[in-house]
């Protein structure tokens, strides 16, 4: 397993957004969630990166507990540079994309393996070039961000979250800031990289994406999962309520 | 590149004009012929000019005071003033009715001793910059003077005058000694000799219509922050000052005396020896 | 006195106004970032007595202030305060810079969209590291109008270290005039206010320009 969350508890200010949450991702799955907004996809993702600090439960990565309930029932977190440890294991691809902006994008590429993770700046310019010609942006590695397009940047942010070679890449919302004209160009490449057996969770509103690309989807809806598995069970043969209304409102 | 030229330009045609309009106004009251400005024959009253020490320090105040004495029977005082014509007549001290057996011995100060004398730099011709750009004025030479016959050292203190008590209260400096008037102020410090004398008065252009104190009824005076003719104006003479359809208060003489160039005052209340530094270039 | 003694001895008084200048930058300046993470700070209290501080340095006027830092150390402590003048008027002078600096950069941080902290925890930065390599830059990009312009208001602010009589342009200019009786000297300081000013908005303008290539 690369990843396994289970039992995952969290509230902002009394509310709860995430009502005991379990979910594992094997190695080469791609996982689709859907949901309609404010079901807590998004905070699960959060969660799974640390950018949010669950109230409850456990995550761990390879194995290894980044989080576990401790005995007065909250959750605890390992020591700051395990957890760093485990941050290794994965990467995320913002909505946003969340370039930096005074960084070429081979700079914002490079950046982080090189002085992170201090690996050797010609073998990391090999493979951020390599990175580049796969988001068939070799040419652009000299532009700033606000050059380029807002597709254009999203496959840039993938790129850099490539370079830090993750075990499992999560994706939150990565066409929701795009105009409809320039999501498929960042599709492709996701579904590219499904071909390739990348570990990936995707935080989606792109149905027909989901369903051709990931091996499995997750319905989530006000803060649990109501359904979850094949796409095209899930798809073509909703067994709950919910999941029905929300495809049939998604389908009109 | 032009934009930088331009600039420049710009630069180094404001003061020329600025300069050249000082000139024209200057020459335009041109027909009085001789003195452009005089003073009034009444005055505001007379005051004399000592040395402040810190309030307790008897000591000091006399051994320079002492010295001061000394000074005048050397002949050193009556040299010091030939520098400053438009002091010399207010000297007040003369060698008759000094005892010399009272006063302190030449060289008999401490000789580590450094004397630090605390002064304005605004106020000529007491304590002022000079032509050639160093620190000097009539209190600089007599300190000096005092200084060198009592063998101490001796330290400049230029202090803003708005902060001299604090100055002297924080012991920065040893004296206060720059035209510092006495009257109204007996309590504040004790008293070192007073070697000069000074009569506040009225300066007006000399082709004016004022003669009297009395013609200053509804006139714009002028008059400089933290001085004796202020405190007049406001204390001894508020009565005249309120017949003033305006009482200007300046933070130096320099701008009220441009201002009275210009015209857009009628006169301004001002120590004779200062206003005589002030008036002495426009009237040769 | 001839226009060549005018200038030589403002000239001193020249030296003396940089000198003010450029050491109230070289404090102030990273002395304002140090503030600005106090004012940030997680300790209610470290938060509080810094807001405090600002308040102070913004509310009263930096000529009171000068008095204080100068006088103060005589009247709390009774110290000597002789050979100590140059060192107030810098202390005077930084600390109150630092406090407006402070809060420029506090601005400059906001803009800074919080996207781009996640991305930088996302990938592994450490929090300085964060701070100096992806924050900083962009935050210099954005206050650097600000900064001008508290900059050439130093300039014509140091003129009130003649309330400790220090011998700087101004006040120099202020005392030839007294004993010249003459509008010349100040003249020549406003030129050279001018000039000062000129040269620092053009330097600022050419640092503007070098962040040019992003927006």
């Amino acid at each position: 397993m690369i990843l396994e969350m289970s039992g995952i508890q969290k509230s902002f200010g009394g509310l709860e957004v995430l009502k005991d949450i379990s979910l594992e991702v094997d190695s080469g799955e791609v996982v689709s969630v859907i949901g309609p907004s404010g079901s807590g996809k998004s905070t699960l993702l959060r969660c799974a990166t640390f950018l949010e600090t669950i109230d409850a439960g456990e995550i761990r990565y390879m194995g290894k507990p980044a989080a576990a309930t401790g005995s007065q029932g909250k959750a605890v977190y390992v020591s700051h540079s395990e957890l760093n440890e485990v941050k290794r294991y994965f990467g995320l691809v913002f909505q946003q994309f969340n370039l930096f902006p005074h960084f070429s994008v081979l700079r914002n590429i490079m950046d982080a393996p090189v002085f992170v993770q201090k690996r050797p700046k010609e073998e990391v310019h090999a493979e951020a070039m390599e990175l580049l010609r796969k988001m068939n942006l070799e040419n652009r590695a000299d532009a700033y961000p606000c050059q380029l397009s807002g597709g254009q940047q999203q496959r840039v942010a993938i790129a850099r979250a490539l370079a830090l070679k993750p075990s499992i890449l999560f994706f939150d919302e990565p066409t929701s800031a795009l105009d409809p004209e320039l999501t498929g160009e960042v599709l492709k490449v996701i579904r590219q990289l499904a071909e390739e057996k990348m570990t990936m969770v995707v935080v989606t509103h792109e149905m027909p994406f989901a369903r051709a690309v990931s091996n499995r989807v997750i319905f989530m809806d006000r803060g649990v999962i109501v359904e979850q598995g094949d796409p095209e069970e899930v798809f073509g043969n909703p067994k709950q309520e919910r999941t029905v209304q929300f495809l049939r409102n998604y389908q009109r | 590149m032009k934009k930088t030229l331009a600039v420049m330009l710009a630069v180094l045609l404001v003061p020329a004009a600025i300069m050249g309009c000082g000139s024209n106004s200057a020459s335009g009251n041109a027909d009085a012929g001789g003195a452009k400005y005089v003073f009034l024959e009444e005055d505001l009253g007379v005051e004399s000019y000592a040395i402040g020490f810190r309030v307790g320090d008897e000591e000091l105040a006399e051994q320079v005071s002492g010295a001061v004495q000394a000074l005048v029977l050397d002949g050193t005082y009556a040299k010091i003033g030939e520098n400053y014509p438009e002091i010399k007549d207010y000297l007040c001290l003369t060698p008759e009715g000094i005892d010399e057996s009272t006063l302190p011995a030449k060289g008999s100060g401490d000789s580590s001793f450094t004397f630090k004398h605390g002064f304005d730099l605004d106020y000529p011709p007491y304590s002022y910059r000079q032509d050639d750009g160093t620190v000097g004025g009539f209190d600089v030479e007599l300190c000096q003077a005092v200084c060198e016959y009592l063998g101490w050292g001796y330290e400049a203190v230029p202090f803003n005058w708005d902060a001299k008590d604090m100055e002297l209260n924080a012991k920065s400096c040893d004296c206060i000694w720059s035209g510092f008037t006495k009257e109204g102020r007996e309590d504040d410090y004790t008293w070192g000799i007073t070697y000069s004398n000074n009569t506040q008065g009225i300066l007006v252009p000399a082709d004016s219509d004022i003669k009297t104190l009395a013609d200053l009824k509804g006139k714009i005076v002028g008059v400089q922050t933290a001085t004796s003719a202020y405190d007049m104006l406001e204390d001894s003479q508020k009565e005249l000052a309120d017949t003033f359809s305006e009482l200007k208060v300046y933070e130096t003489y320099t701008v009220a005396y441009n201002d009275l160039k210009a015209g857009a005052i009628d006169a301004i209340a001002i120590d004779m020896t200062a206003g005589s530094f002030l008036i002495a270039d426009d009237n040769k | 006195m001839s226009f060549s003694t005018m200038l030589y001895t403002m000239g001193e008084g020249m030296l003396r106004t940089c000198a003010i200048f450029i050491l109230t930058i070289l404090f102030s300046l990273p002395l304002g970032l140090v503030i600005m993470f106090l004012r940030r700070s997680r300790f209610f209290i470290v938060r509080t007595i810094t807001k405090f501080y600002i308040a102070v340095m913004r509310g009263t006027p930096l000529m009171l202030q000068l008095l204080m830092w100068y006088f103060g150390p005589y009247y709390l402590f009774g110290m000597n305060i002789r050979g100590y003048r140059f060192a107030a008027i810098i202390i005077g002078f930084s600390m109150n810079y630092a406090a407006y600096f402070a809060e420029i950069y506090r601005g400059g941080m906001e803009t800074i969209p919080q996207g781009q902290y996640e991305a930088a925890e996302v990938l592994g930065y450490g929090k300085a590291q964060t701070f100096f390599k992806i924050i900083l830059p962009q935050v210099v990009k954005a206050i650097l109008p600000s900064v001008t312009n508290e900059i050439i208001t130093l300039v014509k602010d140091t003129s009130l270290a003649f309330t400790l009589a220090y011998n700087e342009m101004f006040s120099l200019a202020k005392q030839i005039a007294a004993s010249q009786t003459s509008f010349v000297p100040f003249v020549v300081a406003g030129v050279f206010y001018f000039v000062a000013n000129y040269a620092v908005a053009f330097t600022m303008e050419f640092i503007e320009k070098k962040f040019d290539y992003y927006k």
